[in-house]
């Protein structure tokens, strides 16, 4: 399912004294079976794009598709189950949106709204709890005992037991511990490539956008600034700063090394190993120098 | 849903928006009683008249205050239609079975309709014009004498005041939920009235258990903050009355003599 942005403009609360214009003539293109990562600054409009995908949002102008599902502005009143059941959405501290007496309940919640039937639902369900990790013997408490980690963990089995073919993730990690974003982090990265699932994650983690996505998409003010691969994009590093952003940390570090060694160069490294290597072969070259 | 104007504050700068919230309160309670002193076409359209010159030195737009309007339309409406068939005198104009209109009725339809509108131009103009924190303080300031008589006056004040700040909080937070389930598949706008009701449960229990933590979490913040009630508290913002203030109490006061010269 390829999602398409054609001159997409989104303004909030047209004609009043708070009027803003949230997005600002945006074509873009999110290709099928990637992993796209959206960062910008706060208020640069990634929020406002991603909910556009499944209609939590109306274009004011502009045309959306996702796969055979097209979105005009200016339509009258739409059914939106058909998308929402493939685009699947894990909002900021998804926790929040627990409301059931039981977990399993609660993970049955979405499915069965699509009108799956009960078993099946629970079977999803069950398979749902058991890919976020979560040991069945929680499966029949109060959603409310569990920790915030853990709670984070039943809202996104919650949106996985639909079996959307397109997942966002608003900010998935914000509050989570090292472990749990590297966690949740990987079960993403896990799905996308198992099952080929598209994944659009909005992130203020730049070692996360570089690690995980193929394509990364830099909002500023309501416009896309900047697409394309992690390489290509963090190595405009004045760009980044200038709309408040930032390279990942292993890019910083390479910087002082590369300094240090008297070079003007930039090297695009995003994990740890990558950085290594580039270090050793950056002291080889100062080394042939002299 | 989330564009009920009554009770936004719109920041601007004129006149209205720099009266002491005081001054606009006392105003505001003054306006509402006499305006059921006019009785006839003079004084109605003193009345609104008033309410023009307010929202002109408001700079407050017109499509503004209709939007608030808008929302209490039917009303209005219903209260014509009601009185226009209950009020009697002068002559019939049409009989519908035991129904009469009458041109009395008419009229009187009328004064009550721009009664209940003038009303609320006025109380939304004081609840755009002043923000939410300027009238509790006002408020409180009022009710100040009352505190000799151990009403908790200040306590009033502060829950006043927290409700209303939530209220943009708890609306944003709303906003989050019915999206975050309706991505999930809830619907909340078609169905049978028996689904809708249902489909509000996702929406409530997680409401209120973030309002009762959100609560929690002010109550420890003010604490560590060192907040002991009233007693030897001071303001940031020491609310001054200016001359303009007594001016627009003045104008009250001349209004109420005009109207009770020109009434019938």
């Amino acid at each position: 399912m390829d999602i398409t942005f054609e001159h997409v403009t989104h303004v909030y609360g047209r004609k009043t004294p708070f009027e803003k214009r949230a997005l600002d003539d945006v074509s873009i293109r999110i290709p099928s079976g990637s992993f796209t990562s959206i960062i910008g600054h706060t208020g640069s409009g990634k929020s406002t794009l991603v909910q556009h995908i499944n209609g939590l949002l109306k274009p004011s102008e502009g045309k959306i598709t996702v796969g055979d599902f097209v979105i005009h502005a200016h339509e009258k009143k739409k059914d939106f189950k058909e998308l929402r059941k493939r685009v699947g959405f894990v909002f900021q501290y998804p926790e929040h949106q627990l409301f059931e007496e039981t977990i399993i309940k609660d993970v049955c919640f979405g499915p069965m709204n699509f009108g799956v039937s009960d078993a099946e639902a629970t079977k999803r369900a069950e398979e749902s709890l058991q890919l976020v990790g979560l040991p069945s013997s929680f499966w029949h408490r109060s959603p409310f005992d569990l920790s915030g980690g853990q709670m984070r963990r039943v809202a996104i089995a919650g949106v996985l037991a639909v079996r959307p073919q397109v997942i966002i993730l608003d900010e998935p990690t914000a509050g989570l511990d090292p472990k749990g974003r590297e966690e949740i982090l990987s079960l993403f990265d896990d799905l996308h490539s198992r099952l080929n699932l598209t994944v659009i994650m909005v992130t203020h983690n730049m070692s996360d956008a570089a690690n995980y996505s193929d394509q990364v998409i830099v909002m500023g003010e309501g416009k896309p600034l900047l697409a394309g691969s992690p390489k290509h994009v963090f190595l405009q590093e004045d760009l980044l700063r200038k709309v408040g952003l930032d390279i990942p940390e292993t890019m910083l570090f390479l910087n002082k090394v590369l300094d240090k060694a008297g070079s003007k160069d930039k090297i695009p490294a995003f994990t740890i190993d990558e950085a290594a290597d580039s270090v050793i072969s950056i002291l080889n070259g100062v080394k042939d120098h002299v | 849903m989330f564009n009920l104007v009554i009770g936004q504050y719109v920041p601007l700068d004129s006149y209205v928006h720099r009266l002491d919230p005081r001054s606009k309160l006392i105003s505001v309670f003054l306006f509402v009683i006499i305006v059921f002193l006019a009785n006839n076409w003079l004084t109605n359209i003193l009345m609104v008249l008033f309410c023009f010159a307010g929202i002109l030195l408001s700079k407050m737009q017109f499509s503004y205050i209709y939007r608030g309007l808008r929302s209490v339309l039917i009303i209005v409406l219903l209260t014509f239609v009601l009185n226009l068939f209950i009020a009697s005198g002068g002559t019939t104009l049409f009989s519908l079975g035991w129904l009469h209109v009458t041109t009395g009725g008419l009229t009187q339809s009328f004064f009550i309709a721009i009664r209940i509108m003038v009303i609320i131009v006025v109380t939304t103009l004081l609840t755009l014009t002043t923000s939410p924190i300027e009238i509790t303080d006002g408020m409180e300031s009022l009710l100040n004498p009352f505190k000799k008589l151990k009403m908790p006056v200040h306590e009033f004040a502060l829950m006043m005041s927290i409700s209303l700040r939530f209220i943009p909080t708890l609306l944003e937070e709303t906003e989050k939920i019915i999206k975050a389930q309706a991505a999930r598949g809830s619907d909340f706008t078609t169905g049978s009235l028996k689904s809708r009701i249902k489909a509000i449960v996702p929406l409530l229990v997680p409401l209120f258990v973030g309002a009762f933590k959100r609560a929690e979490d002010l109550a420890m913040a003010m604490e560590a903050r060192g907040y002991h009630g009233d007693a030897g508290r001071t303001k940031l913002h020491q609310l001054k009355w200016s001359w303009r203030d007594s001016l627009l109490i003045f104008a009250m006061v001349l209004l109420a003599l005009l109207l009770i010269f020109t009434r019938n």
